[in-house]
C-alpha cells in the first residue's frame, strides 16, 4: 500500500519533465530585437560617419593641426604628438557602428532597395577613406563582417584606393561609381526622414558621391597624379551634363551631418556639455595666422571672444592656461548654441578649394582662381557672414583673395584658406597637411609621442586591433612613416 | 539520467525491510529555554539516530529494544534520557563549547548532519557571534570570522555594499558571490548597479536586508563539494542562513526585545598638511583647485597673490575683495573631515516565540534607522516576519516562513568623476577653504550651486553658476534615494510514509521591488545620465527613476529514506532524492529625463529629453534531479555520494542538460582504532572530490540589435534622433554553440580535537580547476564586432584553510575561550582562449585607464593600467630637459588585489556574568590603488606634499646616457611639479598610477563587545528572564604600514572589482550599546 506512493511520486517528476521543453523555452530576448527594417539602419551610419569624424578622432586632428591647443587630459596629451587609446574609434565608430552596420544595410539591400544601397556605398567609401587616411593599410575587404571573417586581413592603401583585382580589392573610386550608380536605378524601398541629411533627395546623394571622387582623386595626387587629373576632369564633364557636385556656395547642399541640442554633436559635448569638459581651447598660432588674415570676424563665428580680446594658448605649453571663463574656445559655427551644429563633412567651399588646387597643379578644367574664390565665398557664407560683410572683405584684403606669385605661392593661398575654412573638420586638413606639407606648422613647445622630432604622419595601431587579429602589421609602423599618399 | 533514477528507486526498496517499532517526539532546547536546531539523538549502543529540525523537535522510530536517547549538539554537552514507556520528551542541554567536533551542522537543502560524517569543511557561526558587535550588516558581521572568505566592504557611508568570495574566483565573466539561501529558499544577494562604474552611490547588496538579531545561524560551506546538491551556483559556494524559529515550552511565551544605539565617526582619513593653502607655484589663487599656494603667514604681497592685483576682485570664503585689499589666508586643518557628520544607528527589536513541540509560531519586528556619515544620507531597515510550524497528524506536518522587508536608502554620489561625484568635488577643496562657510551658504543668491571655483554666466539659466558642485550643494540638492520592498517566504509540507521514508516538499519565493530617484538639480554642474547604458545627458538638471524587480522562485521535491544495519550490522544508509525547479526574473525600467524647466520640480514631466531611458528583462529556468546516498559504517567510516542533472534555459537545447557528482569521504580513526587518549582525544580525515556546472547568463544565444549609441564618458550620443530611431547589430557575437561552464574541486581535512577536545584543529587543503568558462572575449574591432562569446580559459584555486578553538582556562566562574582562523588562496588564471593573454572583467571598460583584468599566468583581477618606462634595471627613466617621467607604457600589471593570507582570532573572556570579547585580524598582502590618496597628492593636499615644500625635488630615477650608460637624476623641480605631475594624479588615461598603489596588508582591532548579564531574580520579578546590557566598538584601531589610508575599502563593493578606492566615502570607527531583555 504504502509503496505504491514511491511510484506515483516518480510518476510527478517525470510528467514536470516532460512538459519541461515549454518551460526551458525562455531563452529569446525581450531586450533587444533579432532583426530591425532598414530604415532604422540608415540613420546610425550616417550618424557614425559625423560622429566618428568629430569626436576622439577630430578632436586629435583639431589639436594636431593647431587649430586647438590641449590644456589637460588626452587633448594635452595629442599636443604633444603622444596618439594613443584611439581603440574606442577605431572599434566602436569606425568599424562597429558604421561599418558593420553598413554592411548589414548592403546585405539588406543590394540588388533591390537600390537607393539604400546606392547611399550605403558612398558612406562605406567615406567611412573607409577616414581610417585609411589616418592609419595607412587597414581592413576594408573583409572589414566589418565578422560572423564571416574573424580576423580581417589589412589591406594596401593604394589598393584601397586604386582597387587590386588579385586581391579581390574593389578601389574606392569604383565603390563610389557603383553607388552613383545604385541611386539613378528604381528601387524597391527608398528612404525618407531615415536619410537625416537630405531626406530621401537622392539627386543631392549623386552630388555627394561626386564630391567623394574629387575629395579622392586629389588625395591620392601625389602617387597617381593621372588618376587625379582623370577623376575630376570626368566628375567636372558629368558635372556640366548629368550629374552635378556639391557647388552651391550658399551651402545648401553640402552633406551636412545634422546634430541637435537634444542630441548634441561630440565638439559641444567635448568642450562643454559632457563630463570632462575644458581640456582645450583656441590655440595661439591659429590664431595668429587669423589675424594675418584679417579674418577676425570670421574667427568671431568659429570661436569664442568672452574677453576683449580673443584668448589663445600656445601649443603643447608648459605653463598654465587662462582661466575657464575668459578662455576662447569653438564658437557656434562648430558646437552650435547647445551642440546644435552640424558636422560638415562634404562642402561646396571644399570642393572649390579642391578644384582650385587641381586646376592650378594639373591642369584640371577651370580657373583656379576662380574657384579660389569661390571657395573663400562658400567658406564665408558657411560661417554666416553676409554677402555685405563677404564683400567688405574682398575689398579690403584683395591680395589675400586673389591668387598671385609663383605656383607654390599660389597653392600655400588655397591651402591656408581651405585649413581656415574647415574649422570643424580637422581630419581634412591633417590629410591636407600631410599630403602638401601646407599650411606651415611650428613645432608644439614640448613633443614626445613615437617620434619627437617628427609631425605624425599616421595614427598608430590600436591595441586591441594588435592583440586580437595577427594580421595588423607588426611591429606597428611609427608614426614617423608616411601613408602611401603621403609626403 | 533514467538509469541513474531507476538505480535510486530500487535502492528505496532494497532499503525497505520491516521492524516492530515505536514513534518517538520530543523537543531539544537550551537551559534558557531556546529550541535547539540540529542536536543529533541517537540510541545509546547503536548508531540509529536522527537530529531536530529547525524548531529543536526530533521524531523518529526506534526498536522496541531500544533503552537510551543520547542527545548533543554543536555547542553543547551531551545529555543521555531513558526511554522506558515515553513517547514525548523535554530535553533540555547546557552551554558546554568543547562538543564542536562531535556536532551537527546543516548542509545543502537543510539536511542535517553530524560533523563527523562530512567529508568536507563547513563552518558555523551562531547568533551570539555575530549581534551587538557594531554593524548591523549581516557579512560585515562575518568578517574575520570565517577561513577561506575574502570579506570587503565598499566603504564606510550608509547601506555600502559588501563583497563576499569563498575560495576565491571561479568564474571569469559571471557572478562569483557565494549562493545565499535562507531556510532552505535561495535568496538575492544581488547589487543592483545601473553600470559598474565610477559614477554612482553605493548601493546596498541584498543580504543587507536581513535582519542579524532574527538570525539563529549562519552556515558556510566554502566549496563545491558542501554545496554540490544546490546545483550550478554552488561552484561559488554558499552561505546557510537560519533564522530563529518560534517554538518554546509548552504554555510558555518567550519574548526578546533588545534595543541597540551606536555611533560612527571616519576613521583612516589620510593624514594632510596644514601649511600651504589654495594656489599653484607658491602663488595664491582664488580659482585653483591645488593647495600649492603661498605657506600660511607669509607676507602678503602683489607677488604672492595674497594683495589682489589690478583689475581683480576675487571672491575668498565668501568675502568679495577689492584691488590692493589683504586676501585672509589660513589653513582649515579639518575642512574635509568636517563634511563627514556622525553617523548614529538605532536599532529595536523584538522577538516573540510561543508553542509546544508540535504546534508552534514565532513572531519577529525588526527596525534600524541609520544616518549615514554623508550630510543627507540615511538607511532604514523594517522587517517583519512571521512563523508557524504544526503537525496535522502524527505524520503531516507544515510549516511557513513570511518575512517582510522595508530598506530605504539615501545616499550622496562618489567615484571620481566630477561630473557625476559629489565626493570628487570634496576631495579637491584647497586647505584654505573655510567648509562652514560653503556648508552654509552651498547655493548662489539665484538658488544656483556656489563653490569657490569661479561662476561662469549660463546662457541658458541666464544666471551665473560656479563651474563644479559644492559638495553640500550636490549633497542636499543632488540626493539618490532607494526605497525597497521585499518579501521571502517558505512553506513546506513534510510527510512520513512509515518510519523510514519520507517525502516532503518546499517552495520558496524572494521577491523585492527597489523604487531608485536620483535627481539632478538645475544649475548643478553633474552630468545625467542612464544608469543602464551609462551614456550621458547633459548638465541641465535631470531626473533618473529607476526600478529594480527580482523574483525567485524554487521548488524542491525531496524523498529520504533512511535504514540502518543493512547488509552487515553497523553499516547505515541514507538516500534522498530530489527535484528541483527554480525562476529567476529580473526587470529594470530605467526612465532617465535631463533638460529640467521648472526649478526643484522633480517629476518626469518637467523633462525635455527622455531619450536616455531604458527597459531590461530576463528570465532564466532551470530544473534538475539530483541524489545523494550517505553511507556510515559503525559511526567512524563515512561515504556520500552525489549527483545532480540540470536543464537550464540559459544554453542550447543540444547542451542544456548536464551532469555532475561528487563523493566525499571521511574517517574517525580514533573511534575506528578505539584511541583512548587524553592528548588526541578525537581525529578525523577526510576527502572529497566534486564537479559543478555552470550556466550562462541569459540571451547569449543569438545575435541581437540594439538602440544605437556611439561616444563614451567625454561625449555621447544616443538615438533616437528626433523621431528617427536607430539600430544597430550588438557589438557582441553570440554563441549558439555554449556549453555549461565547471569547476572540478578536490579537497583534504582532518578534524582533529586534543587534551579532551580542549583543543580542536580543523585543517584543509584544496585545489580548484575551473574551465569551459562562458567568456565574452575580445575579437578585432575590425570585424565590427568587439566581443565573441565563447567556452573558453582555464583558472585554478589552491589553498588552505585552518581554524582553531579552544578553550584554555576555565574555572567555574572563569573561562577563556578562543577561536582563531587562518586561510590562503592562490588564484591563477591558466588559460584564456589562443592568442589573448588579457581581457577587462566583464562589464568595466576602466576607471581612469586602470582596467581590473584576466590575465593568463596571473591571479584574476589584477590592474593593468600605465606605468613609466624604465631601464633593465628597472630605473624609472627621467626626461633630461624637464626632470620628469620620461613617459609611460601601457598595459603594465600595476596592482594585484589577491592576498596573501587572512588570520582572525576572537577571545572570549567570561567572568562570572560578565563577558569580553576582542575580535582580531590580520589581512596579509593584496594591492589597493587609492584614488583618494592620487587626487590628494596632486592638489597638495597630503601631508607628504607639505614636507620641504619650498625646497626643490628631485625624482627617483635614472638618466639615458645613451649606450646603455645611465646616471642618477640630479635635475630639481619644484614640489608641485614633483608631487603632481611627477608622481601623477589618477585623472586622465595617459597619467601613471603606479604610485597610488599599496601593499593592503593590515591588522585590526575589529570587534570589541563587554556584556554584563542580569539575571530575572536579580531584578527581583519572574517575569523577566534575563537582562543582557553590551557595550560594542568596531574597527577600533588599524595598523596598515604601507598604505596612508585605511586599505580596507573596494569602492565597486559587490562584484568582480576589488582593490580600487575610487574617491569613496572613509570607513567608520563604531561604537555603541545594546540591551536585550528576555521576558
Amino acid at each position: 500500500m504504502k509503496l505504491i506512493r514511491i511510484p506515483l511520486l516518480l510518476l510527478t517528476i517525470s510528467l514536470i519533465t516532460s512538459c519541461s521543453k515549454s518551460f526551458l523555452d525562455v531563452n529569446t530576448d525581450p531586450n533587444s530585437p533579432t532583426d530591425v527594417p532598414i530604415k532604422t539602419l540608415l540613420p546610425v551610419s550616417t550618424v557614425g560617419l559625423g560622429w566618428a569624424s568629430s569626436n576622439e578622432l577630430g578632436r586629435t586632428a583639431a589639436i594636431l593641426m593647431q587649430y586647438n591647443a590641449g590644456i589637460s587630459g588626452n587633448a594635452a596629451s595629442y599636443d604633444q604628438w603622444i596618439l594613443s587609446s584611439l581603440d574606442n574609434q577605431w572599434n566602436s565608430e569606425i568599424y562597429h557602428g558604421t561599418l558593420n552596420n553598413l554592411e548589414i544595410l548592403l546585405s539588406k539591400t543590394e540588388g533591390s532597395s537600390f537607393a539604400y544601397s546606392g547611399i550605403a556605398k558612398l558612406e562605406k567609401a567615406y567611412i573607409i577613406s577616414i581610417a585609411t587616411d589616418l592609419w595607412g593599410d587597414v581592413p576594408y575587404t573583409e572589414a566589418g563582417k565578422g560572423l564571416i571573417y574573424p580576423q580581417p586581413r589589412f589591406d594596401l592603401q593604394q589598393d584601397i584606393y586604386l582597387g587590386n583585382s588579385s586581391k579581390g580589392v574593389q578601389s574606392l573610386f569604383s565603390l563610389v561609381r557603383e553607388g552613383i550608380a545604385d541611386l539613378g536605378k528604381a528601387s524597391v524601398k527608398s528612404p525618407s526622414d531615415d536619410d537625416i541629411v537630405y531626406n530621401g533627395n537622392l539627386s543631392k546623394w549623386i552630388r555627394a558621391g561626386n564630391s567623394l571622387l574629387l575629395k579622392f582623386a586629389l588625395q591620392v595626387s601625389n602617387v597617381a597624379p593621372d588618376t587625379t587629373k582623370a577623376v575630376i576632369n570626368a566628375v567636372l564633364t558629368n558635372a556640366a551634363t548629368t550629374t552635378p557636385f556639391i557647388d552651391a556656395i550658399d551651402g545648401s547642399l553640402d552633406l551636412n551631418i545634422p546634430f541637435s541640442s537634444a542630441n548634441p554633436n561630440a565638439y559641444y559635448l567635448q568642450d562643454f556639455g559632457g563630463s570632462i569638459p575644458n581640456t582645450e581651447m583656441l590655440g595661439n598660432r591659429f590664431l595668429a595666422l587669423e589675424r594675418v588674415l584679417n579674418d577676425s570676424l570670421r574667427l568671431s563665428k568659429m570661436y569664442t571672444k568672452p574677453a576683449p580680446t580673443f584668448i589663445g594658448y600656445d601649443n603643447a605649453s608648459p605653463f598654465a592656461a587662462p582661466a575657464i571663463g575668459i578662455r576662447s574656445v569653438y564658437g557656434n559655427y562648430v558646437t552650435g548654441t547647445a551642440g546644435n551644429a552640424p558636422v560638415r563633412l562634404l562642402t561646396a567651399f571644399r570642393n572649390y578649394f579642391i578644384l582650385a588646387e587641381a586646376a592650378l597643379m594639373f591642369g584640371t578644367t577651370g580657373d583656379a582662381n576662380t574657384y579660389y574664390q569661390n571657395g573663400i565665398k562658400a567658406a564665408m557664407k558657411s560661417v554666416g557672414l553676409t554677402d555685405a560683410e563677404i564683400t567688405a572683405y574682398f575689398t579690403a584684403n584683395p591680395t589675400i583673395v586673389t591668387l598671385t606669385g609663383t605656383t607654390a605661392d599660389k597653392r600655400l593661398q588655397i591651402l591656408v584658406q581651405k585649413y581656415v575654412s574647415s574649422v570643424g573638420n580637422a581630419i581634412e586638413s591633417y590629410n591636407d597637411y600631410r599630403r602638401t606639407g601646407l599650411p606651415v606648422l611650428i613645432k608644439p613647445l614640448v613633443t614626445q609621442g613615437d617620434d619627437p622630432n617628427t609631425f605624425p604622419k599616421r595614427f598608430p595601431y590600436t591595441s586591441n586591433e594588435g592583440d586580437a587579429n595577427p594580421n595588423q602589421p607588426s611591429p606597428r609602423p611609427l608614426t614617423n612613416v608616411k601613408v602611401w599618399w603621403g609626403l | 539520467m533514467k538509469q541513474l533514477l531507476l538505480f535510486f528507486a530500487m535502492s528505496l526498496f532494497i532499503l525497505h525491510a520491516a521492524g516492530q517499532s515505536r514513534t518517538l517526539t520530543g523537543l531539544v532546547r537550551d537551559d534558557k529555554g531556546n529550541p535547539i536546531q540540529s542536536a543529533s539523538v541517537f540510541i545509546k549502543g547503536t548508531s540509529l539516530g536522527t537530529v531536530t529540525n529547525a524548531d529543536g523537535v526530533f521524531n523518529f522510530s526506534v526498536p522496541d529494544n531500544a533503552r537510551t536517547l543520547v542527545i548533543s549538539s554543536v555547542g553543547y554537552g551531551s545529555t543521555e534520557v531513558s526511554i522506558g514507556k515515553n513517547l514525548r520528551f523535554d530535553i533540555a542541554l547546557s552551554v558546554a563549547k568543547e562538543t564542536e567536533l562531535q556536532g551537527v551542522v546543516v548542509t545543502a537543502l537543510g539536511i542535517s548532519k553530524a560533523k563527523r560524517t562530512l567529508g568536507y569543511a563547513t563552518q558555523t557561526v551562531r547568533n551570539e557571534d555575530i549581534i551587538d558587535k557594531g554593524d548591523g550588516s549581516l557579512l560585515n558581521a562575518l568578517q574575520g570570522k570565517l577561513a577561506g572568505a575574502e570579506i570587503t566592504g565598499a566603504s564606510g557611508s550608509a547601506g555600502a555594499s559588501t563583497n563576499i568570495i569563498l575560495r576565491g574566483m571561479t568564474s571569469f565573466s559571471f557572478n562569483n558571490q557565494p549562493l545565499f539561501v535562507i531556510d532552505g529558499v535561495p535568496i538575492s544577494n544581488d547589487l543592483d548597479q545601473g553600470t559598474i562604474s565610477l559614477y554612482s552611490d553605493q548601493s546596498a547588496n541584498r543580504s543587507m536586508d536581513l535582519n542579524i538579531n532574527n538570525i539563529e545561524s549562519v552556515n558556510v560551506m566554502q566549496g563545491p563539494a558542501a554545496a554540490a546538491l544546490y546545483g550550478s551556483r554552488a561552484s561559488r559556494g554558499a552561505i546557510i542562513i537560519t533564522t530563529k524559529k518560534g517554538s518554546g515550552k509548552k504554555n510558555t511565551v518567550n519574548v526578546v526585545y533588545n534595543t541597540s544605539y551606536t555611533i560612527q565617526k571616519i576613521y583612516g582619513f589620510p593624514e594632510l598638511q596644514n601649511e600651504y593653502g589654495q594656489g599653484a607655484n607658491g602663488i595664491f589663487s582664488s580659482i585653483s583647485t591645488f593647495s600649492y599656494g603661498p605657506r600660511v603667514g607669509s607676507t602678503p604681497t602683489l607677488a604672492n597673490g595674497l594683495i589682489v592685483a589690478p583689475g581683480q576682485n576675487p571672491v575668498v570664503n565668501g568675502v568679495r575683495y577689492n584691488p590692493g585689499d589683504v586676501i585672509a589666508y589660513q589653513d582649515f586643518p579639518s575642512n574635509l573631515e568636517d563634511y563627514f557628520e556622525t553617523g548614529t544607528m538605532l536599532e529595536n527589536n523584538l522577538t516573540i516565540n510561543s508553542g509546544d513541540a508540535r504546534n508552534n509560531y514565532g513572531l519577529s519586528v525588526g527596525s534600524s534607522k541609520q544616518d549615514g556619515i554623508l550630510p543627507n544620507s540615511s538607511f532604514k531597515k523594517n522587517n517583519v516576519q512571521f512563523s508557524a510550524s504544526s503537525y496535522l497528524t502524527d505524520r503531516l506536518s507544515i510549516k511557513g516562513t513570511a518575512t517582510y522587508f522595508n530598506t530605504i536608502q539615501q545616499g550622496v554620489t562618489q567615484g571620481s568623476n566630477g561630473a557625476y561625484s559629489s565626493i570628487a568635488r570634496l576631495f579637491s577643496t584647497p586647505r584654505s577653504i573655510d567648509m562652514g562657510y560653503y556648508k552654509d551658504h552651498y547655493t548662489t543668491p539665484g538658488g544656483y550651486n556656489n563653490w569657490y571655483v569661479p561662476n561662469v554666466f549660463s546662457s541658458v539659466l541666464k544666471d551665473s553658476i560656479s563651474a563644479a558642485d559644492n559638495p553640500w550643494f550636490a549633497a542636499y540638492k543632488n540626493p539618490i534615494k532607494s526605497n525597497l520592498s521585499r518579501l521571502i517566504g517558505a512553506l513546506t509540507i513534510s510527510y512520513d510514509l512509515n518510519n523510514w521514508l519520507n517525502v516532503s516538499y518546499r517552495a520558496g519565493i524572494d521577491t523585492y521591488t527597489d523604487r531608485r530617484k536620483r535627481t539632478v538639480a538645475i544649475g548643478s554642474t553633474q552630468v545625467v545620465r542612464s544608469t543602464s547604458t551609462g551614456a550621458s545627458g547633459t548638465t541641465t538638471g535631470g531626473i533618473m527613476e529607476d526600478m529594480f524587480y527580482r523574483s525567485e522562485l524554487n521548488g524542491d521535491l525531496l524523498i529520504t529514506a533512511k535504514k540502518n544495519d543493512i547488509f552487515i550490522p553497523g553499516l547505515n544508509a541514507n538516500l534522498l532524492l530530489g527535484q528541483g525547479v527554480n525562476q529567476r526574473k529580473f526587470q529594470n525600467i530605467s526612465e532617465v529625463g535631463y533638460g529640467l524647466t521648472v526649478p526643484g520640480y522633480y517629476n518626469i514631466t518637467n523633462s525635455t529629453n527622455l531619450s536616455l531611458s531604458n527597459e531590461t528583462n530576463t528570465l532564466r529556468r532551470l530544473f534538475g534531479y539530483y541524489g545523494q546516498l550517505s553511507l556510515g559504517y559503525n559511526n567512524y567510516l563515512f561515504l556520500e555520494m552525489t549527483a545532480r542533472n540540470d536543464h537550464s534555459s540559459t544554453l542550447p537545447k543540444k547542451h542544456n542538460s548536464f551532469f555532475y557528482p561528487s563523493v566525499s569521504g571521511s574517517f574517525v580513526f580514533t573511534d575506528a582504532f578505539k584511541i583512548k587518549s587524553d592528548l588526541l582525544s578525537f581525529g578525523k580525515v577526510r576527502m572529497s572530490y566534486a564537479k559543478v556546472g555552470n550556466d550562462a547568463d541569459p540571451y547569449l544565444l543569438s545575435n541581437v540589435y540594439a538602440s544605437a549609441s556611439y561616444g563614451n564618458n567625454v561625449a555621447s550620443y544616443s538615438f533616437p534622433y528626433g523621431t528617427v530611431s536607430g539600430f544597430s547589430a550588438s557589438s557582441t557575437i553570440a554563441n549558439p554553440d555554449l556549453r555549461p561552464e565547471f569547476t572540478i574541486s578536490k579537497e583534504f581535512g582532518a578534524n582533529i580535537g586534543l587534551f579532551k577536545n580542549a583543543i580542536n584543529i580543523d585543517a584543509t587543503y584544496y585545489s580548484q580547476l575551473s574551465k569551459d568558462q562562458i567568456i565574452s572575449v575580445a575579437v578585432p574591432g575590425s570585424t565590427g564586432y568587439t566581443t565573441k562569446i565563447a567556452n573558453l580559459g582555464k583558472m585554478t584555486n589552491k589553498g588552505i584553510e585552518l581554524t582553531v578553538t579552544a578553550t584554555p582556562f576555565k574555572t567555574k566562574d572563569f573561562s577563556w575561550t578562543l577561536s582563531g582562523n587562518f586561510s590562503a588562496n592562490r588564484n591563477k588564471v591558466v588559460e584564456i582562449a589562443p592568442g589573448v593573454t588579457s581581457f577587462g572583467i566583464t562589464g568595466v571598460t576602466s576607471f581612469s585607464g586602470n582596467i581590473p583584468s584576466i590575465v593568463k599566468g596571473k591571479p584574476y583581477g589584477v590592474i593593468v593600467g600605465g606605468k613609466y618606462i624604465t631601464n633593465a634595471n628597472g630605473d624609472r627613466l627621467i626626461d633630461s630637459t624637464t626632470g620628469s617621467y620620461l613617459g609611460f607604457v601601457a598595459n603594465q600589471i600595476v596592482a594585484d588585489p589577491n592576498k596573501d593570507w587572512i588570520a582572525g582570532l576572537t577571545n572570549t573572556f567570561t567572568y562570572k556574568n560578565f563577558s569580553l570579547s576582542v575580535l582580531l585580524d590580520y589581512k596579509k598582502g593584496g594591492d589597493v590603488e587609492s584614488f583618494t590618496v592620487a587626487a590628494l597628492r596632486a592638489n597638495g593636499s597630503l601631508k607628504e606634499t607639505g614636507v620641504d615644500r619650498d625646497q626643490p625635488k628631485i625624482l627617483p630615477g635614472v638618466i639615458d646616457m645613451g649606450g646603455g650608460k645611465y646616471r642618477n637624476n640630479n635635475i630639481q623641480i619644484p614640489a608641485q611639479t614633483y608631487w603632481n605631475a611627477g608622481f601623477g594624479a589618477q585623472t586622465g588615461g595617459a597619467n601613471s598610477n603606479e604610485f597610488v598603489v599599496f601593499d593592503a596588508t593590515c591588522f585590526r582591532v575589529r570587534e570589541l563587545s563587554i556584556s554584563y548579564d542580569l539575571l530575572g531574580n536579580a531584578v527581583g520579578t519572574k517575569l523577566i528572564k534575563n537582562v543582557r546590557l553590551t557595550v560594542y566598538g568596531r574597527n577600533l584601531f588599524f595598523y596598515a604600514p604601507n598604505c596612508p589610508v585605511d586599505p580596507e575599502l573596494s569602492t565597486q563593493g559587490a562584484g568582480n572589482v576589488r582593490g580600487m578606492e575610487l574617491l569613496s566615502a572613509p570607513n567608520t570607527r563604531n561604537m555603541g550599546v545594546s540591551l536585550r531583555v528576555n521576558f
